[in-house]
């Protein structure tokens, strides 16, 4: 029994904790808030019963590209609560509010190559398909697999004259509106 | 930003292009060059000089930096017009942030801003400075500005975010809540609203006002459709439509959202807790992220008869029929676990069947028992069933488990989670320890056993079967409390030791060796796994708990150094970059963020660790450097002479100090960092259930032990200055005067006051422990905390007769009887130190404080007598021979050096005898505790399993890797290294008080 839910920045000790435990890459936390303060709609939690946080998403939206896509920045569910279920809801939710509230029309990730429980996720549950491959992604030299998804998307939300925004990318932002 | 038509501050962008390269690759010297070239064609360009002080900021030329920086600001001041530019003024911004002179960039923006009003892009930087500098109504004020200038949502939203904080970080009434939602309104009313952020920021308004009807509404109208994704929106309605009490209507949100989301167990409760009205499982403020799960069987359902809470319930249970059968997928928990909770509900409300809901944790058994998150999952249910339908429990679930046809892998889940539910309900206290010793010998040949099922994976993953030797663990530890047979700890330790051979990532064996080796007193072995753990970034808040209190009273003053400095470097870093990203929410829109986020910088600062740190960190630097007055002097000195601290003691009480630490970690036998059971003697206490502590009196206890400490450094400072002029003719010389007098003599009553005494209780009690007319058990824990006290008494009585003190009482202290009570304190305490190896739990931090606290603070104040009293320097008296006073406190203060001098020499001769020992003569003592004899229940036989492992190892299909590890394996490495780290922590000891001796030697020739 578990809830899927959107982080908050205090969930951030709880999700560092389940990192250290369950990756061997252990980002900067500010990268941690640079995410949420910037997507909180892509990072969910799953809390189990309890009130314990067992597993997370980290997500985010691409600015560089006028392509309007989301990246799965980091994933992971404890080992004690593996076999549930919780790695696709939470990739589920995430892609979710790529596609409803950014219109995001692909997501992509990097996964290890050797890492075969993830890849056989990605793939066979959720759709993924690998796009390329970067030699030496990881900081101790594995390879990685660009995967990517598409999405539904949906028409670019129009642009209300003002709402400028500076960092280009205007699908990105957060402003996406139901019009 | 800004670099308008090709101009960059007014000069061509070419023509800057380069010296940004140049900072850009870190070439600052060249950097300089060009700035200085482009400083003597544009001598009047503020953004010139600005970049110039930006490079020999980053070459670490501070002082020149800020005063190019400062000549910057005053240029643009000066020159009039078009010189102002964003570009400019962030660059100076970044300057002056980096050296910590916010507000000087603010002044900056602020001139610009009165200078070009109107204009926007200057405004927002202004804005920005105000978010770096926390200060919540001139941020509302200026983005208040922007939105009439420009009318736009995101700005009214800046506004009100910066009134949201002003109600809840700083002093601002409830009614600007009031002023925010007007403003809202009004907007909403000519230009609705467009942004899905800028609706939860409404609804949190109205919300925080109690005005959930209104805000219900608002959600069912046009708004709502803001909010894009159905569940999200849902869930925000049930819970004001719970808040407004309007329960039935919640429940049938709830429902819906159930429906979409069958597993999510806070909506079941919310659910539940609508259905039955009950307070405990309502849905609580939307910033309160989670809702614990109340194990407390005192929830009421406060307005139900029998027959409601009937029908409710069957309501309940029939809507999870049909939840079952429509979901019907196997790998969902939901379902399952709110059908206990129906039943566990129906038992609270005294209309339930245990029997039922043993039944139905049967049946989830058989269905997720093979789970590692069974046991957490099942713990509230287990813990309202009646002791003797435990034990039954537990006997079925063998039952299950032997007829069990599920692959190996599940049937070893299932072992493993029986094996935790005993440990859960904890009747392995009354059982006998031949017992405790069948299922410790039973984990652990279940480990070896399954080892093979790990044989492909990678070295990263954790293996099938880790938690056995966990468990194993407790039950060892647990067995050397009971019979003190140290054996059952080195077994202990060696179980973890071999895992950790096998594979080295598993944090939990490296949490429990770390707290074991502590205990043991092998600080060394401790702080190795410790390390080996990585703890970074958040999680040095959050696990540091596990190592800070033992290393920061050991011998081991250069690694806790290095602890301490790691921890505070990782805070103050995020403190000073915290407000920058705080923009960044801003700049997103994400309105809701930057609440929380500046509330979660406010809960870091007021951290109690944190604290902790600081303080304890000063000390430590007074620690290392007491041997010299001259290298403590600018200690102190860096430290405000102690009274940056004592603001902090002033204003603790009033503080609302957060306590980060996850302890859910901790080994059960210290829950806390100031609990061990096995120093204590053995007593029925559950496994798992974390001790209920009484949390109001931790917190004050935390407090007063913080309050108390912070007042040392001061104390420290004003006893030397206090033992300079209480040589007679020298008060005055370093200014000591009546008023530091009266202010040690107040904090001399604080002191004494956190102790739980009046000054002059506590000054009896001293001197009559002294007189050894009081043993020193009336000093209980707080040993050390009475002999600094003892130590800056006396150093306040010396200058007793100097004063013109109204107070004309004299003190029964002085030298003598100080020096008196530091050595009974020391011989008493050697004599009850046990030999640390055959001994574990032996105490022997309580030796090193005396030696590293009182005894060094005395050497101080000795030294400053001795200063002050030498006929050199500049201190070289008028004249004369010293008159009778003084010769008095020299001959005092002559003893007191061979007194301390006797006392450090005692503990040294002790250390030696234990260094000295041979160290193969502890390995054979420890390898002989694990006697193995067949009919034994002593310790020694899991030992046994584990070497029958190595020796069969080849027999079984573990993969080359484990197969190498496990036959390097060897029993008495384990010995020898703890052993060893024993020797390490004590040498560490042994060459403090080696120095210590020398420099005092040197001391007793200068007399």
């Amino acid at each position: 029994m578990v809830c899927i839910r959107k982080a908050t920045i205090d969930d951030l000790l709880a999700m560092q904790a389940c990192n250290l435990f369950c990756l061997p890459e252990n980002y900067q936390m500010k990268y941690y808030f640079y995410h949420i303060l910037s997507w909180p709609q892509l990072l969910y939690v799953a809390e189990d019963y309890g009130g314990k946080i067992v597993g997370y998403v980290l997500a985010k939206m691409e600015e560089e590209t006028t392509e309007c896509h989301g990246h799965i920045t980091s994933l992971a569910v404890l080992r004690t609560h593996r076999k549930l279920g919780l790695a696709t809801k939470l990739m589920v939710a995430a892609q979710n509010a790529m596609e409803q509230v950014f219109g995001a029309e692909y997501v992509s990730l990097h996964v290890r190559k050797s890492n075969r429980a993830a890849f056989n996720l990605y793939t066979e549950t959720l759709g993924y398909k690998i796009h390329d491959m970067e030699a030496k992604y990881y900081a101790d030299g594995e390879d990685a697999y660009d995967m990517r998804k598409q999405l539904k998307g949906k028409p670019q939300p129009q642009q209300q004259h003002h709402h400028h925004h500076h960092h280009g990318g205007g699908c990105c932002s957060g402003e996406a509106k139901a019009e | 930003m800004a670099s308008k038509f090709g101009m960059a501050g007014g000069i061509p962008e070419r023509r800057v292009r380069p010296v940004w390269d140049a900072i850009d690759s870190r070439q600052f010297k060249n950097a300089l060059k060009l700035s200085t070239a482009l400083l003597s064609k544009y001598p009047n360009s503020s953004y010139a000089l600005a970049l110039k002080a930006l490079i020999l900021e980053r070459m670490g030329k501070t002082e020149e930096a800020l005063s190019v920086c400062i000549n910057a600001k005053d240029l643009l001041y000066k020159n009039d017009a078009f010189l102002i530019d964003d570009l400019t003024l962030s660059t100076l911004q970044i300057v002056f942030q980096r050296l910590d002179h916010l507000d000087m960039a603010t002044s900056c923006y602020e001139y610009a801003c009165g200078k070009f009003s109107n204009n926007l892009e200057l405004m927002m930087g202004l804005f920005n400075c105000y978010v770096r500098e926390y200060s919540f109504v001139k941020q509302q004020q200026i983005a208040i500005k922007m939105y009439k200038i420009a009318g736009e949502e995101r700005f009214l939203l800046w506004a009100v975010c910066s009134i949201q904080l002003q109600v809840l970080c700083g002093n601002g009434g409830e009614k600007l809540l009031q002023l925010a939602e007007g403003l809202l309104k009004k907007h909403i009313a000519s230009h609705s609203l467009h942004e899905p952020e800028a609706l939860s920021v409404y609804i949190s308004l109205l919300e925080q006002q109690a005005k959930y009807g209104d805000a219900t509404e608002i959600l069912s109208g046009n708004l709502g459709s803001l909010i894009m994704i159905e569940v999200d929106k849902l869930r925000i309605q049930g819970r004001l439509l719970a808040r407004a009490g309007d329960f039935n209507a919640a429940a049938d949100i709830f429902q819906k959202v159930l429906k979409l989301c069958p597993d999510d167990w806070e909506c079941f409760h919310h659910y539940l807790g609508c259905l039955l009205e009950d307070d405990c499982s309502l849905p609580s403020f939307a910033n309160s992220s989670s809702v614990q799960v109340s194990t407390s069987t005192d929830c009421q359902h406060r307005h139900l008869t029998d027959d409601m809470f009937d029908c409710r319930i069957s309501k309940a249970s029939e809507f999870l029929e049909n939840l079952m059968t429509e979901v019907g997928n196997d790998s969902i928990r939901g379902p399952g676990l709110a059908k206990l909770e129906i039943e566990r509900r129906k038992l609270m409300y005294g209309r339930g069947n245990a029997e039922e809901l043993m039944g139905d944790i049967i049946l989830y058994f058989s269905r997720f028992g093979h789970l590692a998150s069974f046991t957490a999952d099942v713990e509230v249910f287990l813990q309202i069933l009646p002791t003797d339908m435990k034990k039954q429990l537990l006997e079925k679930l063998v039952k299950i488990i032997d007829s069990s046809s599920a692959p190996s892998r599940n049937v070893l889940g299932q072992h493993i989670t029986f094996f935790k539910i005993r440990e859960l309900i904890g009747d392995t206290f009354s059982l006998p320890v031949k017992d405790l010793v069948g299922f410790a010998v039973q984990m652990t040949e279940m480990y070896c056993q399954n080892l093979p099922l790990s044989k492909d994976l990678d070295v990263q993953e954790s293996m099938y079967g880790e938690e056995l030797l966990s468990m194993t663990c407790n039950v060892l530890v647990q067995l050397f409390w009971r019979t003190k047979h140290v054996g059952y700890l080195l077994e202990a330790i060696m179980v973890l030791e071999l895992g950790l051979t096998v594979r080295r990532y598993v944090w939990q064996y490296k949490i429990l060796l770390l707290h074991l080796y502590s205990y043991w007193n092998a600080l060394p072995l401790a702080y190795e796994w410790y390390k080996s753990l990585d703890v970074k970034n958040i999680l040095l808040e959050t696990v540091s708990h596990h190592i800070f209190p033992q290393m920061l009273t050991s011998s081991l003053l250069v690694d806790i150094s290095d602890l301490l400095k790691g921890y505070l470097r990782f805070m103050d870093d995020h403190f000073r970059e915290s407000a920058d990203l705080t923009f960044l929410a801003y700049r997103h829109r994400n309105y809701s963020k930057v609440i929380e986020f500046v509330q979660f910088k406010e809960r870091l600062q007021q951290s109690s660790q944190y604290l902790t740190a600081k303080i304890e960190g000063s000390i430590l630097q007074l620690k290392r450097k007491a041997i010299s007055i001259e290298e403590v002097e600018p200690v102190l000195e860096s430290l405000n002479n102690g009274s940056d601290f004592l603001d902090i003691s002033r204003e603790i009480h009033s503080k609302r100090l957060t306590f980060n630490e996850d302890l859910k970690l901790r080994p059960w036998w210290t829950p806390s960092s100031d609990k061990n059971y096995l120093s204590g003697p053995y007593e029925d206490i559950p496994y798992n259930a974390r001790e209920i502590l009484d949390k109001a009196k931790q917190i004050e206890a935390k407090v007063i032990s913080i309050e108390k400490r912070s007042l040392l450094p001061r104390m420290i400072y004003l006893s030397i200055k206090c033992a300079s002029s209480s040589v007679k003719g020298n008060s005055g010389v370093n200014g000591f005067d009546s008023k530091d007098f009266s202010e040690l003599k107040s904090l001399l009553e604080l002191y004494a006051k956190s102790l739980g005494f009046s000054f002059l209780d506590a000054v009896e009690l001293v001197v009559s422990v002294s007189h050894g007319q009081k043993s020193f058990e009336v000093f209980s824990s707080n040993l050390i905390d009475w002999m600094n006290f003892a130590v800056f008494l006396n150093a306040w009585n010396l200058n007793f007769h100097e004063t013109n003190s109204s107070d004309r009482r004299t003190f029964p202290i002085n030298w003598q009887v100080l020096c008196c009570l530091l050595e009974r304190c020391i011989s008493e305490t050697i004599n009850s130190t046990k030999p640390l190896l055959s001994s574990p739990g032996t105490d022997l931090s309580i030796l090193i404080q005396l030696v590293t606290e009182p005894l060094s603070w005395l050497g101080l104040v000795i030294r400053s007598c001795v200063r002050s009293s030498l006929p050199s320097g500049k201190k070289k008296k008028k004249g004369g021979p010293p008159d009778q006073s003084n010769s008095q406190l020299c001959i005092a203060v002559k003893d007191s050096i061979t007194s301390l001098f006797s006392m450090i020499e005692k503990v040294t001769k002790w250390l030696k005898e234990q260094i000295d020992k041979p160290v193969d003569a502890d390995v054979d003592f420890l390898i002989s505790s694990l006697h193995r004899e067949e009919n034994d229940d002593g310790p020694g036989k899991v030992v046994k399993v584990l070497e029958t492992l190595v020796l069969s190892i080849d027999d079984l299909e573990v993969g080359e890797r484990v197969n190498r590890a496990i036959r390097s394996w060897k029993p008495v490495d384990v010995v020898r290294k703890i052993t060893t780290a024993q020797g390490t922590a004590l040498t560490e000891f042994f060459a403090i008080c080696e120095l210590k001796m020398k420099v005092l030697q040197e001391l007793k020739r200068q007399t």
